[in-house]
């Protein structure tokens, strides 16, 4: 086993590249790693570990101090003294003690574990205490049921201890039986830096297999569950908590109940006897009288078989399964002589050389090199004492003289480890199963040959006990070995754990337990952290950390491409801004921009929804702009496609914004256009985990007729459109606002009302032209058309609103509406864009054409024709319409207005329903013949029914029948579309009660709209 | 060794905004505490700067995520966004230009108003290096001040003060360009933010980006978790 490899220069600088620009958790910790040796400093510290089954023999208090701190009790006789087995400067001293107290029963041991006793503890601090030198204070003690490990450490060490934790973890209960088994665990901190670990435990006892089993679980419960407190350093704690792997020295000691396998107990003996007889003869070696007390009569006397008088001073040893059966293995032959020169003529080596025969049948080594307990780094320093169980009390080196004569074993160990072993370990552990890997894949390949001969390093079979496994998995062993050392170097540049294993051996001559202590000295060289060095580099590191953070964070570049009409963006490289300059109703603008994502990372963003919209800085929020994402390349393609409301990009990445602006509203229309909201937003794009674009966004409203009162448009000059108007008076007052009308108007009706009454006058003869001419030409039957949305002919949605956003443009800047079709547009629908226009004028009529005081009084008056509706009787229609028109009298404005709708309806209701002279005159004919005033549908019915037998004067009637009742159809419709469109009257809440208000304002239009004298 | 030992615990994060005009120098000392850095004609920041750093007080360590708006009149209806579930703001002005402190007023008048109940407000007068004051010319002399081109305070040191004591707020006078006081203003805050105010981290698993999504963030709903597990010196 390797052991030393010390000392080592203290390494430089580590010129390790240290990635800044991640900003993973864990690189904080790597970089500071990085740059250790900027703020440590090597210190050296020696640390003496014990370890003692006292089996709780009274005296063995007494001893501890001779032997744990002064050295004494060493087999001088077998092996030389170690050179620096001294006590001086040792800093830490931490002594294990097993079976500090007697447990019989498992009750007993249950009140042990669970209610705190303290008096053994403090038994054997009072020991260790009166033995060590001036100056050494207590650091940690632990127990469970007869385990104790107590740490002190020296003046110079004690102020640079901190982060003491111990625990306990008790293998026994958690096999599921009780057992006095278990380890006490301290863990330490040197110098803020340096992770001491310590481990005191006593596993199970026994030979057999299931004991060894046994064992090699309970170290794994014990490697597992152990835990101790976060560790905390400079008043920050960590997350978790500690653990065993987690130190940077660990040491493991105690009873490890480790035996000597396949040996039979009787021959071990032997083989000792045969050294121990003739070196422990008292005379020869002048051992002071109290090592020795009567031990050398009795090694002396000690044959196999001969043990009968040691048998009253055993002591009483544990009760349980213990040791049962152990002894007598003699299934084996003895060890081939080859391996165990035997011969006791040659010269003192010769014990150790029977030392060294007998530890291969050490289980704990056996298992160490299989791989099986204690593999991932752990060490031991080289056995050079006797076995250190099991001796009768009160003797130096007398074996078990008892029934049960105990085969000697080294029982009482002491292994170690560094992080750096540990690390090895994992390191060999990855490339073999590398490797494994690696040669699957050749046998999968069929390339079974040289898989095999690889396997052969590594097909221990843990399973098989047999020599040749047993010899296999030992020369892979020493390979392992060997390798180590080659890289321990190596990586020792790096490395500061630098440990030296100045001696172990057991106190030969300590006779107060049936076991022997166990000490060793090790001497450690240790970083340990000059704190203010470490807070310097560590702002340095964090303050770099957070530069890299905050320069790792995903950064996206905004361009403004294009804007559609003529608006002009600004767009420079730091600011930047959309305006769409003038927007007009209805009129959809829209602006392109490429986001690119031009940091170092993915970068998520999309527009905040409604960043402002609670805020009390805005005025009156106008929703006039949406926002979408569509692929870049997919601008000025057939059909962008469009993209999810969040977008991902990769550096270099980049996608399209696009950005519409839409005012269709008439509510907003009117509050654009009183100045009380205005086109001025700000987009926000948010960049997930980087910064906020605010991209300012604006529009000049185009202020138009939609969203007015008759009021204002009366006074709007005859010349002038009305933006051209509103835009004047803007221009002296600063914004935008209503019209005033606390001037004269300048005209009867509105310019815009009387534009769009003509337009539909003459494209209604237009289409009924066109429908002469052209074949193509063919007007919807529907009666509501082309006032009833529902009858529009389908053309595209874009198309249609276009036109209307032009319409209403021109009537806004007072020009010719006509016009402003394209030629090719046909005839139907220019008719239907207008009267889109017309009914959304009049919705847009603040007032409305009828408002509501109007037509409250109108429903004063309690007129038939609204109450019953329209009767087919004119002289009770003129009646009620005289009363109507009285009504409007004294609202010259509106009445004005009014009779432009109705008028224009009626005409085109009769241009698109036309009932000639001769219909009429056919109808009066009938009626005449028929001798009465049956009222025309009764006619009607009639001349249906005798339609086949009657002259051609009864044809010409039906015919005139469908044209009348087309033409009323016709009437109502409209009446039906204009009701509410022209009366101004809040909707009552029941359904009811607003159908029939709907269907009082139909009767108004309606009366006005049926042609006199038909 | 044992440095993860030395990794202090992940912070408790604390949103911070700056308020101020346009050009008093909010976004220099946030440069200048994050980057130690300066820049003479720094333009100026459009949109919402978010950066993070962590600052180790004695006990503990708090990461600063610092939300840096732009000054325009034009931004401040998007400034509740930002200050909405901050836990601290730092209002700043030019100590050369009284308007600026007027401007100040204003904001923490509305974070009075607006802001979480419990927000830590610090003033701060910027372009201490104006002055003729020792401190905040940083002894390079160039400051004009200092080169007898006069003083160019405009707003006095008890002015200012006064107010801060009668408002509540942590108050400094500090200068971006020489370093002068910035430190000690965010150490300042971080010292001033109760200990109940801070969200505890959660545990390094929560890394991911994905995470710390919107809900983080500003204007939505609170909490930002976070998962820094460093530590930093102020
Ligand atoms: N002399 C001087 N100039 C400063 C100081 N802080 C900022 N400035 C300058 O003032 C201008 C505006 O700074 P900036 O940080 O962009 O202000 P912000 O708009 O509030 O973010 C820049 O030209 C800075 O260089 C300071 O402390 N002293
Ligand atoms: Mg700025």
């Amino acid at each position: 086993m390797a052991t030393t490899e010390f000392p080592r220069p203290a390494s430089s600088a580590s010129s390790e590249p240290v990635e800044l620009a991640s900003a993973n958790p864990d690189s904080l910790h790597k970089v500071m790693h990085a740059r250790r040796s900027e703020y440590v400093r090597q210190r050296r510290i020696r640390v003496k570990v014990g370890t003692w089954n006292v089996a709780a023999c009274p005296g063995t208090d007494k001893d501890l101090a001779r032997w744990f701190v002064d050295g004494e009790g060493l087999d001088t006789a077998t092996k030389p003294a170690p050179a620096s087995g001294g006590h001086d400067n040792i800093g830490l001293y931490v002594l294990g003690l097993q079976e500090v107290n007697q447990l019989t029963a498992p009750t007993q041991y249950l009140n042990k574990i669970f209610i705190t006793d303290t008096s053994a503890e403090d038994k054997w601090k009072a020991a260790l205490e009166a033995g060590l030198p001036e100056g050494y204070k207590f650091v940690a003690a632990e127990t469970l049921g007869g385990l104790l490990v107590l740490v002190y450490a020296s003046s110079e060490v004690f102020p640079i201890v901190s982060n003491v934790s111990t625990t306990t973890v008790s293998a026994g209960l958690l096999g599921g039986y009780i057992g006095n088994k278990g380890a006490v665990c301290c863990r330490i901190i040197l110098g803020e830096s340096t992770n001491l670990l310590f481990v005191n435990c006593h596993l199970a006892s026994g030979v057999e297999s299931s004991y060894v089993s046994q064992r090699i679980w309970q170290v794994e419960q014990i490697q597992e569950y152990a835990r101790f407190d976060p560790i905390q350093i400079a008043g920050v704690e960590e997350d978790d908590k500690g653990k065993i792997g987690d130190e940077d020295f660990a040491f493991w000691f105690g009873d490890l109940n480790s035996r000597l396998d396949r040996l039979p107990g009787d021959e071990i003996r032997r083989l000792l006897m045969l050294h121990t007889r003739g070196e422990y003869d008292l005379s020869k070696k002048g051992l002071p009288r109290e090592d020795s007390l009567e031990g050398e009569g009795v090694v002396v006397q000690m044959l196999p078989g001969s043990n009968d008088d040691a048998k009253e001073t055993e002591p009483a040893k544990e009760t349980g399964s213990g040791d049962s059966g152990a002894d007598d293995d003699d299934s084996l032959s003895l060890p081939d002589p080859d391996e165990f020169p035997l011969d006791p003529s040659e010269d003192p080596a010769s014990l150790q050389t029977t030392l060294q025969s007998l530890l291969p049948h050490d289980q704990l080594r056996q298992l160490m090199r299989g791989g099986k307990v204690f593999s991932d780094g752990w060490r031991e320093g080289p056995i050079d004492f006797l076995p250190t169980y099991k001796y009768d009390v009160g003797t130096v080196a007398l074996f078990d003289s008892s029934e049960k004569r105990r085969p000697p074993s080294w029982c009482d160990r002491i292994l170690y480890r560094t992080r750096k072993y540990k690390e090895e370990f994992e390191r060999k552990e990855i490339e073999k199963e590398k490797r494994r890997k690696k040669d699957e894949e050749m046998k999968a390949q069929g390339l079974e040959q040289a898989g095999e001969e690889e396997d052969v390093l590594f097909s221990y079979d843990p399973d098989n006990d047999g020599e040749e496994a047993a010899s296999s998995a030992a020369k892979a062993y020493d390979e392992y070995d060997e390798d180590d050392d080659g890289n321990g170097r190596d990586g020792d540049e790096d490395s500061a754990d630098r440990i030296r294993l100045d001696f172990y051996t057991s106190h030969q001559r300590i006779t107060s337990s049936d076991h022997k202590p166990v000490s060793s000295v090790f001497t450690i060289d240790y970083d340990a952290v000059d704190l203010s060095l470490r807070a310097m580099v560590h702002g340095e590191v964090v303050r770099q950390l957070d530069r890299a953070e905050n320069e790792g964070r995903p950064v996206v570049t905004i361009i403004v491409d294009y804007q559609s009409s003529q608006s002009q963006s600004r767009s420079s490289s730091d600011q930047l801004e959309v305006d769409f300059g003038d927007l007009r109703f209805g009129k959809r603008e829209t602006c392109s921009m490429t986001l690119a994502n031009t940091g170092g990372a993915p970068a998520t963003f999309s527009f905040v929804e409604k960043p402002t919209a609670d805020s009390l800085h805005n005025s009156q929020s106008v929703e006039w702009l949406t926002t979408k994402f569509v692929q870049s390349d997919a601008i000025g393609g057939t059909e962008p496609s469009k993209l999810g409301k969040e977008v991902t990009l990769e550096p270099g990445e980049t996608v399209n914004a696009i950005i519409e602006a839409f005012i269709g509203d008439i509510n907003q229309s009117r509050a654009l256009n009183e100045g009380k909201a205005t086109l001025d937003e700000v987009l926000v794009l948010r960049v997930r985990e980087g910064r906020d674009h605010f991209i300012p966004v604006r529009a000049e409203w185009s202020p138009t007729c939609i969203g007015r009162s008759i009021k204002e448009l009366l006074r709007v000059p005859e010349l002038t459109g009305i933006r051209a108007h509103a835009k004047s008076l803007a221009d002296k007052k600063g914004t935008l606002a209503a019209i005033p009308i606390d001037v004269n108007p300048c005209r009867n009706a509105p310019r815009e009302l009387v534009a769009l009454t003509q337009a539909i006058d003459m494209l209604a003869d237009r289409v009924l032209a066109d429908e002469q001419m052209l074949e193509e030409c063919e007007i919807p039957s529907a009666p509501g058309w082309p006032f009833d949305e529902f009858t529009w002919q389908a053309t595209d949605k874009e198309t249609r609103s276009s036109q209307v956003a032009d319409l209403i443009d021109a009537l806004d800047q007072g020009q010719r509406i006509l016009e402003y079709f394209p030629p090719e547009t046909p005839s139907t629908q220019r008719l239907e864009a207008v009267a889109e226009v017309f009914i959304l004028f009049l919705r847009g009529l603040t007032d409305g054409v009828v408002t509501v005081p109007l037509w409250d009084l109108i429903e004063q008056r309690s007129i038939p024709a609204i109450l019953q509706g329209v009767t087919a009787s004119e002289s009770t229609n003129e009646a009620d319409k005289g009363t109507i028109l009285d009504v409007l009298q004294d609202y010259p404005e509106h009445h004005l207005s009014f009779l432009f709708v109705t008028t224009s309806l009626a005409r085109t209701a009769a241009e698109l329903a036309p009932v000639t002279k001769k219909d009429l005159e056919a109808i009066k004919n009938d009626a005449n013949a028929e001798g009465g005033r049956g009222g025309f549908g009764a006619t009607f019915r009639k001349s249906m029914s005798f339609r086949r037998g009657t002259a051609s004067s009864g044809e010409a009637a039906a015919k005139a029948f469908i044209a009348l009742n087309t033409r009323r159809a016709k009437e109502k419709k409209y009446a039906e579309v204009f009701g509410s469109v022209v009366c101004r009257r809040p909707n009552p809440e029941r359904e009811r009660d607003r159908k029939a208000l709907e269907e009082r304002q139909r009767a108004l239009v309606e009366l006005f709209i049926r042609k006199k004298g038909e | 060794m044992a440095d993860s030992g030395n990794a202090p615990k992940p912070s408790s994060s604390v949103k911070l905004v700056l308020l101020g005009e346009a050009a008093v120098g909010k976004s220099s000392l946030v440069l200048r505490f994050v980057n130690n850095d300066f820049q003479e004609n720094k333009e100026p920041t459009i949109g919402a700067a978010f950066l993070t750093q962590k600052c180790n007080l004695p006990t503990r360590t708090i990461k600063f995520e610092i939300w840096d708006t732009a000054g325009q009149e034009r931004f401040a209806s998007l400034a509740p966004m930002y200050y909405r579930n901050a836990q601290a703001a730092l209002v700043v002005y030019d100590l050369t230009k009284p308007t600026s402190l007027v401007k100040a007023k204003h904001w923490v008048a509305e974070l009075q108003r607006q802001a979480s109940p419990g927000i830590v407000i610090a003033l701060v007068g910027n372009k201490l290096d104006l002055t003729n004051d020792e401190a905040g010319s940083g002894g390079d002399g160039e400051s004009p001040g200092v080169d007898g081109e006069g003083d160019a305070r405009k707003v006095t040191t008890d002015e200012a003060k006064t107010y801060a004591d009668e408002e509540g707020l942590l108050f400094f006078e500090t200068s971006a360009k020489t370093g002068y006081n910035v430190t000690e203003v965010f150490t300042a805050i971080a010292n001033a933010i109760p200990e109940t105010s801070l969200k505890t981290a959660r545990g390094p698993g929560a890394a991911h980006a994905a995470a710390r999504s919107e809900e983080q963030r500003v204007n939505l709903n609170g909490a930002r978790d976070q998962n820094a597990k460093d530590g930093c010196a102020c």
